[in-house]
């Protein structure tokens, strides 16, 4: 009887303390089985791939480091695609940060209608790629688009410019066409990390009579900080997975299959990784080395441009 | 004056954000071959035709897909993130710390290095050309989880949860009755932010689908008209009557969105 109730009491106890104790693993569990299953399973067999020369159908050849030799030291398209995607990130991300910033500083110190220009501005944002493309390669197709139109009405140009023909011009309409979807979205962080600092920074440097451009320079700037590292690493992460913006303007409006643009000038590496997998080629062991470059590319990147705009005291 | 200048600034900025929008709309109401003749700034007469258009060639179908798409993957991914949010949130266990890192880890292992890895698994399991691939991708989601692990943290005290084991309600009981109520907020956010995602996702579908049952909205828009002759005002249409939901739904909760889409950048 009495040992019964001993038993009992440590098997009611030991249930009591095992409960807890379950709970939580058991919480974690779907995210971790479903991570494992469809994200890491699929980075780790893209490795193994990327060792092997693989057509996707017959047997895969073990090739060692040969596919990602071939791609940096024989593969002038590939270093021409990196290349593209460098020249336009330094394209965006310099002004949609500057542009970003000052919209946000002046619609902040609105006191009507702060609401209105955020959500105006935003809309780009949460629009559909697809949509930017058709939009943007009608407004420049050099025949009938918007802007070749008015150009030659005021006669700025004499007769429509091959935009989306030209090299650069190419670049700086897929440059543009970033800028005017994030534009709202770099402007609403802005605003989230101006409302975090507290009024009486301003109302002090106001009695020690800084004023302005000022202010701007030497408090909102500095406090912003950590706003403008995390706008940059994560557009720098982000612009080297450039692909919906070109690949929608070359291959939407025209209704052409052409890849890379004019002289493969909008080339970007993850166009010429879905090329070379699921495009004109199914060199899948090669594409997977693409594919792992561009990873080690984003790690190395994301580490310099934090290193470069992080404040000093982080730098360790 | 310097007021002036900034509200000039101001205007003339949002007018170009605008501006394409309403371009898109008035092309979508022009007959497809005049839309080459002169600028289309002034609504057309041929919506009626081009909705015609549209809707004929599987619209409402395709639209269903990219519902279907959107709606599961946003129960999944919240499901998911949730719980594990809950768990690394709120819980001493051995291995929270491991867990919380891992969740870091995860969101910066961006999608595209898996591609291939990843369409091949999906042809292993015999779903390679339907909607699966484009939804599974959402079942563990990084991002999510990551929020999750934030607002739970914030927002529900653990006196409450205390409470509640004292007097005696059961661990699930806890997350149903307890947690999942006070995260409604974030849970709206997180749910509108992978809808919009997912909704827009253009490469995953582009290289997994090409089945024209099983396209969703920015695939079929891309071949829409290719067929028979290259329609430019039906696929303007098509584009409104995709967007426009999207911006509407946008438009009433814009606040929730704002907060979702801030919320990463401010903590972190």
């Amino acid at each position: 009887m009495n040992a019964e109730r001993i038993i009992n009491t440590s098997a009611a106890s030991s249930k009591r303390r095992w409960g807890p104790r379950m709970w939580p693993y058991l919480f974690a569990l779907p995210f971790v089985l479903t991570y494992a299953a469809f994200q890491l399973y699929p980075v780790l067999y893209s490795f193994v791939l990327s060792l092997h020369d693989w057509n996707g159908i017959g047997d895969k050849t073990y090739v060692g480091f040969k596919n990602y030799v071939q791609l940096w030291t024989n593969d002038p398209l590939f270093i021409k695609s990196l290349w593209n995607t460098l020249i336009m990130m330094a394209m965006f991300i310099p002004v949609t940060l500057i542009l970003g910033l000052t919209l946000a500083y002046w619609t902040f110190n609105l006191t009507r209608g702060k609401r209105l220009f955020q959500t105006i501005n935003v809309l780009p944002y949460i629009t559909t790629p697809v949509a930017i493309g058709f939009i943007f390669s009608y407004l420049f197709d050099w025949q009938t688009g918007i802007v070749n139109l008015l150009l030659t009405k005021f006669e700025i140009l004499e007769e429509g410019f091959y935009w989306l023909q030209d090299p650069w011009g190419s670049r700086a309409i897929i440059a543009l066409m970033v800028i005017w979807r994030n534009l709202g979205y770099f402007m609403i962080i802005f605003m989230a990390g101006m409302t975090v600092i507290p009024q009486d920074v301003y109302e002090a440097a106001k009695v020690d009579g800084s004023t302005g451009l000022h202010t701007f320079r030497k408090i909102t700037m500095p406090l912003l900080r950590n706003i403008i590292v995390f706008l940059v690493v994560t557009s720098v992460i982000n612009g080297l997975q450039l692909f919906d913006e070109p690949k929608l303007l070359y291959g939407g409006w025209s209704g052409s299959a052409q890849v890379g643009g004019p002289d493969n000038t909008a080339l970007t590496i993850i166009w010429k990784f879905v090329d070379e997998s699921f495009g004109s080629n199914t060199r899948f062991g090669y594409a997977s080395a693409i594919a792992y470059s561009l990873f080690l590319l984003i790690v190395l990147f994301s580490i310099l441009s934090y290193r470069l705009t992080a404040p000093k005291e982080d730098k360790r | 004056m310097k007021t002036a200048l900034m509200w000039f600034c101001l205007i003339v900025i949002s007018l170009l954000s605008l501006f394409p929008f309403y371009i898109m709309i008035v092309m979508g109401t022009h007959y497809s071959e005049d839309l080459f003749k002169g600028i289309p700034i002034l609504p057309g007469s041929y919506l009626g035709e081009n909705l015609k258009t549209v809707l004929q060639a599987d619209f409402i179908k395709v639209y269903g897909n990219s519902l279907i798409v959107s709606v599961v993957s946003v129960v999944l991914a919240t499901f998911t993130s949730t719980l594990i949010g809950y768990a690394v949130a709120k819980f001493q266990f051995r291995g929270r710390k491991l867990l919380q890192t891992f969740v870091i880890i995860t969101m910066m292992v961006p999608t595209q290095v898996g591609l291939i890895g990843y369409i091949i698994e999906m042809r292993h399991l015999g779903v390679g050309n339907t909607l699966w691939p484009v939804i599974l991708v959402w079942a563990a989601f990084p991002f999510g989880a990551f929020f999750m692990i934030q607002f739970m943290r914030d927002s529900i005290p653990n006196d409450l949860l205390e409470c509640a084991r004292i007097d005696g309600c059961s661990e699930p009981g806890i997350f149903v009755r307890i947690v999942l109520p006070i995260m409604k907020p974030g849970l709206a956010t997180l749910a509108t932010l992978v809808f919009l995602w997912s909704w827009n996702n253009y490469l995953l579908p582009l290289v997994t689908i090409n089945k024209s049952e099983w396209y969703t909205l920015p695939i079929f828009i891309s071949n829409l008209g290719i067929v028979h002759r290259t329609d430019y005002a039906a696929r303007m249409t098509a584009l409104t009557m995709t967007t426009i939901p999207v911006l509407i739904l946008f438009i009433l909760g814009s606040k929730t969105f704002m907060k979702g889409l801030t919320a990463g950048a401010v903590k972190g």
